[in-house]
């Protein structure tokens, strides 16, 4: 009888699953445990942030450098806080509406920006977020220009548990989402577009119109983040959606690693959550996000997720030479 | 004619203050193939250096000009032995270390001297009167600086022959190594010009307007649309561009209000970058 590794092996597909339902189970019964309100914000926060920086993998994985990202969570903010609070709608319409209004424009832009690709691509659309944060500066009547909009009406009041756990079936379903459609057809699609657009085009994949669909639904998803973020914390400005914001983005996915999907979820983990917690001596936090960050870009060439996936095989590599060498 | 002397002194210096950060910017992108993030915030740091010397230690300012571009110069030096080199050809990478360290500047900047914005005194001060127009001596000492450390970079990049092997290396990486092109001294020779010339433009500008911890955020953002706008590997392309967007900072905010100046600069740009990708005189790079 052949003992195996559950994790490791090839088969072992349904361990993938059952580690996820676990985690998920954990992080339901964890409001029980956790009486702090300022705990459960930063988890708040980092289920916002999950969200977004998943979905800036997602065009990333088309080949992509979407610098505007940020940017399209400032449409949803801005479009859902300025429908619900200027016009009466509610939170629960305004979101979808904010969410809906980011991913027009992704759309809207995607067509005149598909002729462009690599480093271009990344310059025009980081003009247009710049352009976008000017646009909220311009506006200022009804964006509250760079003072920020404050007073938009809550989801669910004041307490943070109900918003605990509106964020966790959000994320939880949103990551389900793309982590299927990224293991689908569109998926290998961008991942081909990414690798040669060339050979992609060869084989009959519709660059221009795959690349479009994937910031697509990278925008829907970044103004849903966004449209929720504005409603959680009732204050947006436009700093949260500035360039550095964007840049913020690229640090987790890249110190979580590009070529996995969790890479993000883990660099969220490093880079926001840990100094957030270390908030006793907020002046010196940055020290602690770039020590990370260099630490892991001089010793992990793929970011942490792939140090540990290498570390995995090592061990599975380990255990398979063991087994040989201790038969006779 | 007060008012138009007044822009047309803005133009100038601000024009030449972006082309002399972006062409640092610039020569770092096309030679050794880094997206020099930092160099924003190396601008920052040189203006805070050249206060903390001249108003601490007590030096001359001029002196204090001088030593900031040596140590940032020499800061240069390390950035390029110990972040960028061993990152050649891994755009991401090269980009994420470039954060680390901008948080590092800029957190040092904060923690040290504080978030509020500072005043440097000018480096010369009195009004040059004429029969037409005042203008203060700060403001043509400041574009006469700019306009003597641009010339002798073009000089440098044109005449001697670091400046050839550059051009040739911005040219056909696998050339130059071929021709025999020490090309890690090379690229370190480049870096050491770019924060150099940052370092200048750093302290001109903070004794010309004002010091604050986030000033290298917007000049980054303007060597970027320089570096696009004129195309990547073209220097001229970079004078035209330049030219351009001092004048556009210079004279659309007396006609709006800041923030729509902004808007209409940058859904100009967009608009040329769609018909024009590679800028205005660049040629394709992949």
């Amino acid at each position: 009888m052949k003992w195996k590794l559950p994790y490791l092996s090839n088969k072992g597909k349904i361990a993938k699953p059952s580690i996820w339902v676990a985690i998920l189970i954990i992080l339901a019964v964890l409001p029980l445990f956790i009486k702090s309100p300022y705990l459960i914000h930063i988890i708040n926060m980092t289920f916002i942030y999950i969200l977004v920086t998943v979905s800036f993998r997602t065009i990333l994985t088309s080949g992509q450098l979407p610098l505007a990202h940020a940017g399209f969570m400032g449409i949803g903010a801005y479009v859902s806080a300025i429908a619900a609070k200027t016009f009466g709608v509610s939170p629960w319409l305004s979101i979808p509406l904010g969410a809906l209004v980011a991913m027009g424009v992704g759309i809207l832009i995607g067509y005149p920006f598909a002729r462009l690709r690599a480093v271009y691509y990344a310059m025009i659309s980081l003009f247009f977020g710049m352009l976008i944060i000017s646009g909220v500066k311009a506006f200022a009547k009804w964006t509250g220009g760079a003072a920020g909009l404050t007073g938009i009406p809550p989801l669910f009041g004041f307490n943070k548990v109900p918003y605990y756990y509106f964020f966790l079936g959000l994320t939880a379903v949103s990551l389900l989402i793309l982590y299927r459609l990224e293991s689908s057809r569109p998926g290998l699609n961008w991942k081909a577009i990414a690798q040669s657009y060339m050979v992609a085009a060869s084989v009959g994949i519709n660059e221009a119109r795959y690349r479009i669909i994937a910031s697509a639904i990278g925008c829907l998803f970044a103004g849903i983040a966004g449209a929720t973020y504005a409603h959680y914390s009732t204050v947006v400005g436009p700093t949260s959606f500035s360039f550095m914001a964007t840049i913020m983005l690229l640090i987790y996915v890249v110190v979580g690693g590009v070529g996995n999907f969790t890479g993000p979820i883990i660099g969220i983990f490093l880079l926001m959550t840990v100094p957030e917690l270390l908030r006793g001596f907020r002046e010196y936090v940055p020290y602690i996000s770039a020590a990370i960050v260099l630490i892991v870009v001089f010793l992990m060439p793929k970011g942490v997720t792939g140090l540990v996936k290498s570390f995995l095989s090592w061990l599975a590599e380990l255990w398979k030479s063991r087994r040989t060498n201790d038969a006779p | 004619m007060e008012l138009a002397a007044g822009i047309f002194a803005n133009v100038l210096i601000l024009s030449a203050m972006y082309i002399l950060v972006a062409l640092g910017f610039a020569l770092l992108f096309s030679i050794a193939g880094i997206l020099h993030v930092s160099h924003g915030a190396i601008y920052t740091v040189s203006g805070y250096i050249c206060w903390q010397l001249a108003t601490t230690a007590g030096i001359n300012q001029w002196l204090a000009l001088l030593l900031t571009v040596l140590i940032v110069g020499a800061f240069g030096l390390f950035l390029e032995k110990f972040c960028f080199r061993p990152f050649t050809g891994d755009f991401d990478r090269s980009l994420v270390v470039g954060i680390g360290i901008i948080l590092i500047l800029q957190t040092t900047i904060v923690v040290t001297v504080g978030q509020e914005s500072r005043s440097m005194s000018p480096f010369v001060a009195g009004i040059l009167h004429s029969d037409f127009v005042s203008i203060s001596l700060e403001r043509i000492v400041t574009f006469a600086m700019g306009a003597a450390m641009l010339g002798v970079l073009v000089w440098f990049i044109n005449k001697t022959k670091p400046g050839l092997q550059m051009r040739a290396m911005s040219q056909d990486l696998q050339g130059a190594i071929m021709q025999g092109i020490n090309v890690n001294r090379t690229s370190a020779i480049a870096i050491v010009i770019a924060c150099a010339s940052a370092a200048v433009a750093g302290c001109l500008m903070g004794a010309y307007i004002s010091l604050s911890p986030f000033m290298g955020d917007v000049v980054l953002g303007k060597a970027l649309i320089l570096v696009i706008l004129g195309g990547m590997g073209s220097m001229t392309g970079i004078f035209y561009a330049g030219l351009l967007l001092g004048a556009l900072d210079a004279t659309l905010p007396i006609f709006f209000s800041g923030s729509v100046a902004e808007v209409i600069a940058m859904s100009a740009i967009i608009i040329v970058l769609l018909f024009r990708p590679t800028g205005f005189l660049g040629r394709e790079i992949s």
